[in-house]
């Protein structure tokens, strides 16, 4: 009976949810949608998949569980990850994302400033951000460091090297504004494989075992160009806690023309989890291709849903996985019939970070900006008060001692006053073995402008040897700059018969950004048998100089000198007459037989024989004693 | 330079008389001698210094403090005062002090069965019945005495129930004894048709007896109350406590659904589970600082095989195939993250099976059912099963179902848990009861005051041990370990931890429990704390052969060089000495 109440209850309250909706939605920002509060905790799976302009695929696993808000939050939970709203709870987290990333992602050739792309494409390795509702700087650093140990053992990753103050900052607009509880790290050279997965997949309620997430089949989601998994989550009063658990894998399917779910991921989609109130899988294709006549590609299977976004950027196709069985497994297949000609959008300017000059002393780092206006023109006109705004962000470890200084910007070509393109900068230069150097820094630009170009010049720093890691001869990594496009914004706006949490974060306002190449310093690897070598030789040379003037105060010359005459006349030694017989042997001189016989008898006689057998047995009887234990 | 030439002429003579010349006409020269003899000497002075500066940085432990204090709780365990008191509201007639001797001697014959957590007893005997009014035995303090005059509560009793008569007992207990009400056991004898004997809820018990006239089974039944029950709680041993060393413990409780494709069951924990625990969890706060928590994971199929039995018509799993029941690889039951520093967490899982497997049984080795379908693992957990109602009915394939445990089944299981709970802390889930006439009434709060004194007890006699034992594994790695780094920090957490426990110690003798407790809990964090000290976990010593490795291009090298400089010099000069003396006898016989 109360199970029946309080069904009907659930539906009254879905239904007001689907009526309210609309009014709430156009608060939304920010990735996150602000919806009425549910009163239970909720899991959704969608999946988007998106062929790319270079025939590959992407795939774009979306994970959303929420917790609303209430005391017990961290106690008792049914579908919310228990370990998470702990986390949240002890660390008085406001927002957290975790991202694993293998690969970079091509803005070139995979869209820049879609939202898909600007939300997903990730630095290579770790990045971790965390705005934190602490008051003071110091308990920041602190739960940060604690934090970070807690993520590290949730996740089997290294995180907790972000622990010391040497590798993460705390930027105050460059990555996000904030008032100072934001602090970023970022581990470059983090290896990420499946034992990242693993726990990340534990936080949901199905795993792997049903649902979407079966399709993650490792050696295939393995095998992509790129792959990153994040972990966002962002918490409230008012909303209580919301996860998103995000997986994009690029794929490059077998056939170019025409591939299937199963051939990507070598599994089949035989129903959602049971958990879920929502599994959906999207197909997106770039275009309006409802308008036009779909003469472009052929779709296998039935979607249940065909639509377009608002400003007609992109087609979805919508599938809902509860129709399908093990019996009739979903298999999206996609035939395209002509080559596709996708156009995608582009960054307005496309970034780039290099690093220039030689040696192991200094060098400098260069942002090159080059506009992509042959794709976006209708964003530029030459007129003189047409400006573009890039901020650039950008944390470089203390071993790396930047001379923010010797800025100098380049403008077409052209060396200009940073006065006249800087609006605003912030500059926390590094401190040795205590804070990394960040740089915040606003530009603009030109309109009309077609390239331009930021450098740096840095010294390279000397690290202690405790410091340096395993592989110090590989080199530093310089974590990724961030660039962003604060004019440019990135949504598409769905109609709203479309209820998916992925498609919702479309709609915020997402800024277009793009994340630079990570670089490589090779620093001076000293010889980490040094300081042995200086030992052992210094004390080689000490003892010589020592023992040869012990002797030299000890030895009485003329004393030895007589003894020496005297010892003359007696018979000579064992060894240097031995040495004096191998020498005449190999010169072939026969000595005469006299000094022969004299000489020879106590040399090679029976006592001498004896001795060098009985030496020759303790040593093979030794050999094959221990040997043989 | 004469010194020189002083040898040249001891050594002319030499050459001529060859290697029998022992003639020489100076005194031998000492300049080398002493010069070789300085560096020597300088060499052994400087290898004090040297090897002090080459010390490694050890903060001294004091293990004999350490080791004694171990060895003094080892041959004499802590014990606490505790007084018993055998109140007779009926004529009683002792022939002498029979009776006190015989309980004595009832709980001593306990005493040596049991090494943690003993009691230092007192006895007294009260007969209080009308007018007579009689103490016999010892008391700790006279405040501690019964005081007369509760001859009232033999009709007080009659008709009442025995929840009644415990909490009249109660008050007439606290009444009576003042100020030590909370730290005397008391049994109450009087004479009665229905042999019975119940112990209560609070540290009394009564017992109506037929015959008072048998001193001896009189006082080894009341000696059997306090021996038993009081003292040792009817448990042989309880040696394991599941409290982590900060003195918390977790509750974790999870509802695993086995396969969520057959029938997914939700559970409203927060709302019955909490209400129905938290007066437990209150119970065994002096004991743990426990808080709790739950989760509902689904694809948590168990991991050992269950057969289909006939004659049950149910699926079974062995008590042989236990072990193997809890899936470590499915179940993600998680350490909890609110488990902070050296937390326990204690797992309670219940496990609701699919459709494949349903009904779900445990088979006891006699081929039974189990009662209450559970079982316990040690220092890990509980693990309950329930079967969904009517599940095995239910055909495969059918609708998904979602559901909610109903309200009284998990109260069941909560029951089954705190019966659990009270396995896992050492206690007996219920007592079986010896004879029929012996009844025990259960407290709704899970753990009788009396039971909560044994815990109590056992709980800081535990953790002293366990810090010394700690200290002195400590204590013995360390010096293993001669040339093994030992922080200060680890010296002072060291001192620190010694000192609480011989304050624990101190204070149970004088049966100030709070405190004892408190600094018991202490001792082992601390000796904890020192053993699991970071800079011991990356055990970052210099070895031996490092510091070889150092000095022996030096050292080996350079003493070669003195040494033999040296005994040849020494040589030399007795020889030259020999050769003068000599030369001086010839000369004086000459002469």
């Amino acid at each position: 009976m109360a199970s029946h109440t309080f069904l009907s209850l659930l539906l009254f309250y879905l239904y007001s949810f689907h009526l309210l909706r609309p009014i709430y939605c156009s608060f939304g920002s920010n990735g996150f949608e602000t919806t009425s509060v549910p009163k239970e905790e909720e899991f959704s799976e969608e999946l988007l998949l998106k062929p790319l302009p270079d025939y590959k695929v992407l795939a774009h696993f979306h994970f959303t569980s929420t917790s609303p808000p209430s005391s017990s939050n961290g106690k008792h939970h049914h579908l919310f990850p228990k370990s998470i709203a702990q986390l949240v709870k002890k660390y008085k987290i406001r927002e957290l994302e975790l991202s694993f990333t293998q690969g970079r992602w091509n803005y070139d050739r995979w869209g820049a400033s879609d939202p898909l792309s600007t939300a997903n494409g990730k630095p290579p390795g770790v990045e971790l951000w965390a705005l934190f509702d602490i008051p003071t700087k110091e308990e920041i650093d602190a739960t940060w460091r604690n934090l970070t140990h807690s993520l590290s053992g949730l996740f089997c990753a290294s995180i907790n090297f972000l622990e010391s103050s040497t590798s993460y900052s705390a930027p105050l607009w460059g990555f996000l504004p904030n008032n100072g509880d934001l602090r970023y790290g970022a581990l470059p050279r983090e290896a990420v494989c499946t034992e990242n997965l693993t726990p990340w997949l534990k936080l949901l309620p199905c795993r792997d075992k049903a649902g979407i997430a079966s399709l993650l089949d490792r050696p295939s989601i393995y095998r992509g160009h790129y792959h990153s998994q994040r972990l966002k989550l962002r918490s409230d009063g008012l909303n209580g806690i919301v996860i998103e658990q995000t997986l994009s894998v690029v794929l490059q399917p077998i056939d170019r023309t025409s591939w299937s779910m199963h051939q990507l991921f070598k599994k089949s989609l035989t129903g959602k989890c049971a958990l879920a109130k929502s599994s959906k899988v999207f197909l997106e294709i770039e275009g309006n291709l409802v308008s036009q006549n779909e003469n472009i590609l052929e779709l296998v299977g039935e979607a249940d849903m065909v639509t377009n976004d608002q400003r007609d950027h992109s087609t979805i196709y919508q599938y809902n996985v509860e129709r399908y069985s093990e019996h009739e497994a979903l298999d999206i297949r996609v035939n395209w019939k002509k080559l596709l000609q996708v156009s995608f959008l582009q960054a307005p300017l496309h970034a780039s970070r290099f690093l220039m000059g030689s040696g192991n002393e200094r060098g400098s780092i260069a942002i090159s900006l080059q506009s992509a206006r042959n794709s976006t023109k209708g964003l530029y006109d030459n007129s003189k008060n047409c400006f573009t705004r890039v901020v650039i962000f950008q944390v470089v470890p203390w071993y790396v001692k930047v001379y923010y200084h010797t800025l100098r910007i380049y403008v077409d070509g052209a060396i200009r006053d940073a006065k006249d393109v800087v609006e605003k900068i912030n500059v926390a230069p590094s401190e040795d073995k205590v804070s990394p150097g960040t740089l915040e820094m606003m530009l603009q630009f030109p309109c009309g402008m077609m390239s331009a170009a930021l450098t740096l010049d840095f010294d390279k720093g000397f690290l202690h040897i405790d410091e340096y890691p395993p592989d110090a001869n590989q080199g530093f990594d310089i974590p990724s700059a961030l660039v962003s496009f604060p004019d440019f914004i990135s949504r598409r706006i769905y109609p709203d018969s479309i209820s998916s949490p992925l498609l919702q974060s479309y709609k915020g306002r997402n800024i277009v950004k793009s994340y630079t190449e990570v670089l490589l310093v090779p620093l001076t690897t000293p010889d980490f048998s040094m300081p042995y070598n200086v030992i052992t030789f210094t004390c080689t040379v000490l003892a010589l100089y020592f023992g040869s003037m012990v002797n030299v105060l000890r030895r009485r010359v003329s004393e030895e000198e007589r003894l020496a005459k005297s010892k003359d006349k007696r018979k000579p030694g064992l060894i240097p007459l031995l040495i004096s017989k191998i020498s005449n042997k190999v010169r072939g001189i026969k000595e005469d037989s006299a000094n022969q016989s004299q000489s020879s008898q106590p040399i090679l006689g029976p006592k001498v024989v004896f001795k060098v057998v009985l030496i020759a047995l303790i040593a093979v009887l030794g050999h094959y004693i221990f040997n043989s234990s | 330079m004469a010194d020189e030439t002083s040898a040249a002429a001891g050594t002319s003579t030499e050459t001529g008389a060859g290697t029998e010349s022992n003639l020489r006409t100076t005194k031998p020269g000492t300049k080398r001698l002493f010069l070789t003899v300085s560096v020597l000497i300088s060499f052994l002075v400087g290898a004090p210094f040297l090897l002090k500066s080459t010390e490694i940085h050890r903060s001294p432990l004091p293990s004999a403090a350490i080791s004694s204090l171990s060895d003094h709780l080892h041959s004499n365990p802590p014990s606490f005062p505790c007084h018993f008191q055998a109140i007779f509201l009926s004529p009683f007639k002792p022939s002498d002090s029979s009776l006190s001797l015989s309980v004595a001697e009832r709980i001593r014959a306990q005493l040596s069965a049991q090494s943690c957590g003993n009691c230092n007893f007192t006895v007294s005997v009260t007969v209080d019945s009308g007018s007579s009014c009689r103490h016999e035995g010892d008391a700790a303090s006279a405040a501690c005495l019964w005081e007369c005059g509760g001859g009232g509560l033999v009709d007080a009793i009659e008709g009442r129930d025995d929840q009644g008569i415990d909490e009249l007992l109660l008050s007439a207990v606290n009444e009576r004894t003042g100020g030590c009400a909370g730290r005397v056991y008391s049994v109450f004898v009087m004479e009665g048709r229905d042999e019975r004997v119940v112990i209560g809820k609070h540290r009394h018990a009564w017992m109506v007896l037929k015959d008072l006239d048998d001193s001896t089974s009189v006082g080894s039944m009341i000696g059997t109350v306090f021996g038993d029950y009081f003292m040792r709680g009817g448990v042989e041993k309880g040696e394991y406590i599941p409290v982590g060393s900060d003195g918390n413990v977790v509750l974790s409780f999870s509802l695993l659904n086995s396969n969520p494709s057959d029938w997914i069951y939700d559970w409203d924990f927060q709302r019955t589970g909490e209400v129905l625990l938290a007066p437990v969890l209150e119970a065994l706060a002096p004991v743990a600082n426990i808080t709790m928590e739950s989760q509902v994971l689904y694809h948590a199929p168990k991991s050992s095989i269950s057969y289909w039995d006939e004659k049950l018509e149910a699926y079974v799993v062995n008590t042989r195939d236990l072990p193997f029941f809890v899936n470590s690889n499915e179940w993600h039951l998680d350490t909890s993250l609110s488990a902070s520093g050296r937390s326990k967490v204690l797992q309670f899982v219940v496990y609701v099976p699919s459709a494949s497997e349903c009904p779900l049984y445990i088979r006891t080795p006699e081929g039974e059912i189990s009662k209450t379908n559970a079982f316990i693992s040690p220092m890990w957990g509980g693990v309950a099963i329930w079967n969904p109602h009517g599940c095995s009915m239910q055909s495969q394939g059918i609708h998904l179902v979602r559901d909610v445990l109903p309200p009284q089944e998990l109260e069941k299981i909560i029951e089954i848990f705190i019966g659990q709970l009270r396995i896992l802390f050492g206690l007996n889930s219920n007592y079986v009861e010896p004879s029929p006439t012996f009844k025990f009434l259960a407290s709704e709060k899970g753990f009788t005051n009396w039971e909560l004194d044994l815990l109590y007890r056992q709980h800081t006699c535990f953790n002293l041990l366990s810090s010394l034992s700690t200290l002195q594994s400590l204590s013995t790695l360390v010096e293993s370990l001669p040339r093994m780094i030992v922080m200060d920090e680890i010296g002072k957490q060291v001192e620190l931890s010694l000192e609480a426990a011989n304050l624990a110690e101190r204070n149970i003798s004088l049966g100030i429990n709070n405190a004892s407790a408190l600094s018991s809990i202490r001792a082992r964090a601390l000796a904890e704390d020192a053993f699991f000290h970071p800079s011991i976990m990356s055990i970052s010593y210099s070895s031996m052969e490092h510091y070889f490795a150092i000095y022996m291009p030096f050292f080996a090298p350079v003493s070669l060089h003195v040494l033999l400089a040296a005994v040849k010099e020494v040589k030399r000069y007795f020889a030259e000495r020999s050769k003068y003396l000599a030369f001086r006898a010839s000369k004086l016989k000459s002469s």
